[in-house]
Order: C-alpha cells, then sequence, then structure tokens
C-alpha cells in the first residue's frame, strides 16, 4: 500500500512538474508584462515593498495607443484577417468538400490525387512565387494579399468530403424526394450534420492565420494599413529591444484570445488536428 | 455537358481557382523564376518583370555555396534535435497520462495549449528567458555557474540550437501527445486483463501491446516533423537572426542560419531567383527524408 502511494505520488510530481514547465513562458510574459519601467530585466518577482513598487498594469493601456506601434490596431487587424480567412476558406472547402462527396463528375480522382500530391510540397516553395503573384497583382499592403491565398485549405476539403460521404445516403434520398435541390440539401441536411467539423475548421484555420508571421510580413511593408500583430511585434521588438515589459504586455494580445478559445472550444481543436494522425 | 458535371464544377469553382492561382500555379512559376537572376536596374515591386533569364546559374551557384550546405547541416541538426526527443517525450506524457488520475483533462489541456499559441510570441519569449541575465542565467548564477553569462544561451555557438530546440519541443509535445493518448485509449482493457493473467511486466505490456499501436503515429509525427524542421523559419526569425558566428569550410556561417531562414535572408535580399532554387534543393531534400523516414519505420517492424 505505502509503495502504491509513492508511485502515485510521484507520478502527480512528473506531472505537475511539467504542467509547470510546460506553462512556463506563459506564467512569464504574463509576470513581465506587469512589471514597472525598467524592471523587467530584474528577475524578481517578489517586491521588496509594496506590491506596485514592481508591478503596474500600464503596460497593457500604453502598447495598444503607442503613436509609432498602435497594437490595437494590428489586434483588430489579426482578427479580421485571421476571422475572414477563417470564415472564407470554410466555406469554400464546405462547396468543394461537398462537391467531392456527392457528385461524380470528370477528372475527379485525377483532382483528387492532384490535392494529395499537393499537401506533400513543402511550404518554402510557395513563399517566392505567390509574393511575385501579389506583386503583379498589385497587391502589397492590402487585405486581400493577407486573406485570398490561405482560403484554399486542402486538407479543409478532405475532412469535409470525408464527413459529408458519412451522412447516410437515406437523409439525402427523403429530402430529394421532397423535391430538394443542392442548396436545400445543403441547408437541411449536409451543414447541420457537419457543423461540429465546420467549427473545428473554422478555429484551426483561425488559429493558423493568427500566427501566419512570414506571410504577413513579407506582403507587408513597415507603413502597410494592415500589419498584424505578429509582424506589429517584430517591428517594435527592432525598434525598441530593451523594452521587455512593453514587448511582453503586447505578446500577451496574440496570447489570451487564443487561450480563451482554446478554455472552451478545446475539443474541436484537438479533434480536428487528431484526424489527419489517428485515422487515417 | 451533363448537368452534374456542370454543377460538380460549379462547387468547386471557388476552391479550384484560389488553389489554382496561389498553390498549383506557383510550383511551376517558381521553376520559370528559378532561371532568372534580377538586374541591378529592378525595381523592389516590379522586379519580376524585368528579370534576366540565366539558365541553371542559380542552381550551380547554390551547388557550389558552402553557406547553403552549411544550413542543410543545421536542418538536420535540427531535425536530430527536435523529432526523437518530440516523439519521446509526447510518448511518455501520453503513457502518464493514460492512467487513472484526478485532473486528467486539466493536465492534457496544460501540456497542449503551447501547440497552438503564436509561434512568434513563444520565441519572443523564450529568447527573454535566454537572454544574459535573464530567466535561465540568473539561475544559474544563483548556483555558481557563470558559463551562460557572457552571451546568454542564444549568443553560444554550442548552445544556441538546442536552447530553440528545447523550446519547440516543449511548444510542440502536447501535439504528439493527443495522437499518442488518443490511441492508447483505443485499446481494450480486456488485452491488458489478459496480459495480467499471463504475469507481463509493466515494460512487456508496453513493448508488446501498446508500442506497435502507436507506430503510424511514431511515422505521422516523424513526417510533419520533418516538414516543420524543413520550414522552420519563424522561431530563428525572433531568437537568433542565423546568429552566432562560426566558421565552417573556410567560411564565415551562421551557426543557426537553417535552411528556411537562410531562404528568407536571400529573398529579403531582393534574389528571388535564388530563392527560388534553394527551395528546390529543399523539395528534394524533403523527398529523401520522407522516404528514409518511411523505409526506416517500414524495416523496423
Amino acid at each position: 500500500m505505502m509503495r502504491l502511494q509513492m508511485k502515485k505520488g510521484m507520478l502527480y510530481a512528473a506531472l505537475i512538474a511539467f504542467a509547470l514547465f510546460s506553462l512556463m513562458p506563459l506564467f512569464f510574459m504574463v509576470l513581465t508584462a506587469m512589471k514597472q519601467e525598467g524592471m523587467a530585466m530584474k528577475m524578481q518577482f517578489i517586491p521588496d515593498g509594496p506590491l506596485e513598487t514592481l508591478y503596474t498594469f500600464k503596460n497593457f493601456t500604453e502598447v495598444l495607443f503607442n503613436k509609432d506601434f498602435p497594437f490595437f490596431k494590428f489586434f483588430l487587424n489579426s482578427v479580421i484577417v485571421a476571422g475572414l480567412t477563417a470564415l472564407l476558406s470554410t466555406f469554400i472547402c464546405l462547396l468543394a468538400g461537398y462537391a467531392f462527396a456527392r457528385k461524380n463528375f470528370p477528372l475527379k480522382n485525377f483532382l483528387f490525387s492532384i490535392l494529395l500530391s499537393a499537401m506533400m510540397v513543402p511550404g518554402m516553395i510557395f513563399m517566392v512565387p505567390q509574393f511575385a503573384i501579389i506583386t503583379n497583382f498589385g497587391w502589397m499592403d492590402t487585405l486581400a494579399a493577407l486573406v485570398i491565398p490561405h482560403t484554399a485549405n486542402i486538407f479543409g476539403v478532405f475532412l469535409l468530403r470525408q464527413s459529408i460521404e458519412k451522412i447516410p445516403n437515406s437523409l439525402f434520398e427523403a429530402a430529394e424526394v421532397d423535391g430538394a435541390g443542392d442548396w436545400q440539401l445543403m441547408r437541411y441536411v449536409v451543414i447541420p450534420l457537419v457543423s461540429p467539423i465546420l467549427l473545428t475548421l473554422i478555429l484551426l484555420t483561425f488559429l493558423g492565420q493568427w500566427s501566419n508571421f512570414l506571410w504577413q510580413l513579407i506582403v507587408n511593408t513597415p507603413s502597410s494599413d494592415w500589419l498584424t500583430l505578429p509582424v506589429g511585434l517584430a517591428l517594435f521588438k527592432g525598434q525598441y529591444s530593451i523594452a521587455w515589459e512593453k514587448m511582453m504586455a503586447a505578446a500577451c494580445y496574440s496570447v489570451f484570445p487564443v487561450v480563451i478559445l482554446f478554455i472552451f472550444l478545446q475539443k474541436y481543436i484537438i479533434s480536428g488536428l487528431t484526424q489527419g494522425g489517428v485515422k487515417e | 455537358m451533363k448537368r452534374e458535371t456542370l454543377s460538380a464544377y460549379s462547387y468547386l469553382l471557388p476552391f479550384l481557382t484560389v488553389f489554382g492561382i496561389f498553390l498549383a500555379f506557383p510550383v511551376v512559376y517558381s521553376i520559370w523564376i528559378s532561371l532568372h537572376k534580377v538586374t541591378l536596374t529592378t525595381n523592389l515591386y516590379h522586379v519580376f518583370s524585368d528579370m534576366k533569364f540565366a539558365g541553371l546559374a542559380n542552381y550551380k551557384e547554390i551547388w557550389n555555396n558552402v553557406e547553403f550546405w552549411w544550413s542543410l547541416i543545421v536542418t538536420i541538426l535540427y531535425m536530430i534535435l527536435t523529432i526523437p526527443t518530440g516523439i519521446f517525450l509526447s510518448m511518455i506524457l501520453a503513457v502518464l497520462l493514460n492512467q487513472k488520475i484526478k485532473w486528467a483533462s486539466f493536465f492534457q489541456s496544460a501540456y497542449f495549449l503551447p501547440n497552438i499559441l503564436d509561434m512568434l510570441v513563444i520565441g519572443l519569449i523564450w529568447k527573454f528567458m535566454y537572454s544574459p541575465d535573464g530567466l535561465f542565467d540568473t539561475f544559474f548564477m544563483k548556483i555558481g555557474i557563470d558559463f551562460f553569462h557572457e552571451t546568454g544561451f542564444l549568443g553560444n555557438p554550442w548552445t544556441a540550437l538546442p536552447a530553440i530546440a528545447m523550446a519547440m519541443v516543449l511548444k510542440g509535445a502536447g501535439f504528439g501527445m493527443v495522437l499518442f493518448l488518443t490511441a492508447l485509449k483505443n485499446i481494450s482493457p480486456n488485452i491488458f486483463e489478459a496480459a495480467d493473467l499471463d504475469g507481463l511486466t509493466w515494460w512487456q505490456k508496453f513493448r508488446y501491446i501498446q508500442a506497435p499501436l502507436l507506430k503510424p503515429i511514431v511515422l505521422f509525427l516523424a513526417i510533419t516533423g520533418t516538414m516543420a524542421c524543413l520550414n522552420a523559419f519563424t522561431e530563428f526569425y525572433i531568437m537568433t537572426e542565423g546568429r552566432p558566428i562560426s566558421t565552417f569550410l573556410g567560411e564565415t556561417v551562421g551557426v543557426t542560419k537553417i535552411t528556411g531562414y537562410y531562404l528568407f535572408e536571400k529573398f529579403t535580399q531582393i534574389k528571388y531567383g535564388y530563392a527560388a532554387a534553394m527551395s528546390y534543393f529543399l523539395f528534394v531534400f524533403a523527398l529523401i527524408i520522407s522516404y528514409i523516414n518511411y523505409r526506416w519505420l517500414r524495416e523496423k517492424g
């Protein structure tokens, strides 16, 4: 009995230790973000005197409306870019997934294998030519450049095709007997039944674009109106590399929304990410 | 044309348009770009209009470029540092969490959360923790080790890459853990009861019941991990920008200048043709590595 309890104790110690280690960067970020000016580099977390000698909330408001680096605007831009991409991408993937699941058409298998092989191409291949296309379209510094290229989500089409195929044929037939066309089938059969998958895809695309730093960096010039949070943060670091408390405060604005989404919707996020790994 | 065909393609149209312009066409277009060089008169935003045809010159240059080969070595080192440790760590976490414990879902969330946070932000936090007088250095100074004090962890050629790797393994481990955990939970408890009756040890149970089921996940993680290393950029951009400097075969190289970052650097120097050609080297490299991964794991069982 004693041995069993010792084992349990060690198990919990290991679990807790790793949880602390895994969340350490976040604790560190929040504590640093609340440091008084000039105190960030002192690795002191328990104040000598009253709490205000070490901590303050003013960094959070200061970075929001900084004259050169308005993080409030960067934040809104990130929300718009990631949100719009997520909705648009999920919509066009739903249409494509529906066609692959329910229709027969020439070149269907060929198209599908093209999509499969495109998934194996390392992303770096796309950087130069995609940038070239954006400059040819005159899309530098525009919302379109940030959104449109990432709306063709191959994984999304696979996921939706798979889940639409799982819907029993009898449901479609019953609706067709009642005279339902494609749009009604979509509205009353497909969308209600695949809505968890749609939510999963919206979330995953949102998270992906929330942190799509490289692309957002190259299609924006530093004076662009569409600078996003990560790009703003990178430029901020280039200019104020000593103001760690401000940088960490800005970083909080990138982390908090994700944490909130994760707390409430983690079931959908995790199920989406594990689809590719376990099922196939 | 049949009605069904027409309606199918109308559903596919938005997806195929974007796919065609931004994913399919670029693969071919990139080959074309890689055969060109920019000229001195090039305008920054219309660079692609006045490039000069150069044949295979970019490819030849890359082949003879020591810095490029060094960047591939960095990529391989980064793969060795991140992939096996990441898989091992996530497997251990999954095995720990697969027992009857309280707060299991809290632990799972705590391990998984960093995985979906912004890479740039996580990199920035770690850069601060690794800096001279940062969190780790302060800790080591307290216990009397001043080895990291002068340059910080990221400024020392021996610790820079392992430091980045550790940050990224911790960030990514939750993903593998969730995959392993799902697979472990799918194993029927009857099998374990039978194993208990046969008196199998903990290790034997793992070796003969669980490990075979986890193998496809190991393969999957090895391949996605390889892809992540070949595309690795953001963590290097924010943490080291390719530094510190060292020498390799008589050339000055950045110790952490991984291929993804090196490619970006050429891109910012508006050497578009060169960068495009380099991405094809990466592609070939990706194919080779994926094939080795696949064969290796096949042979082992």
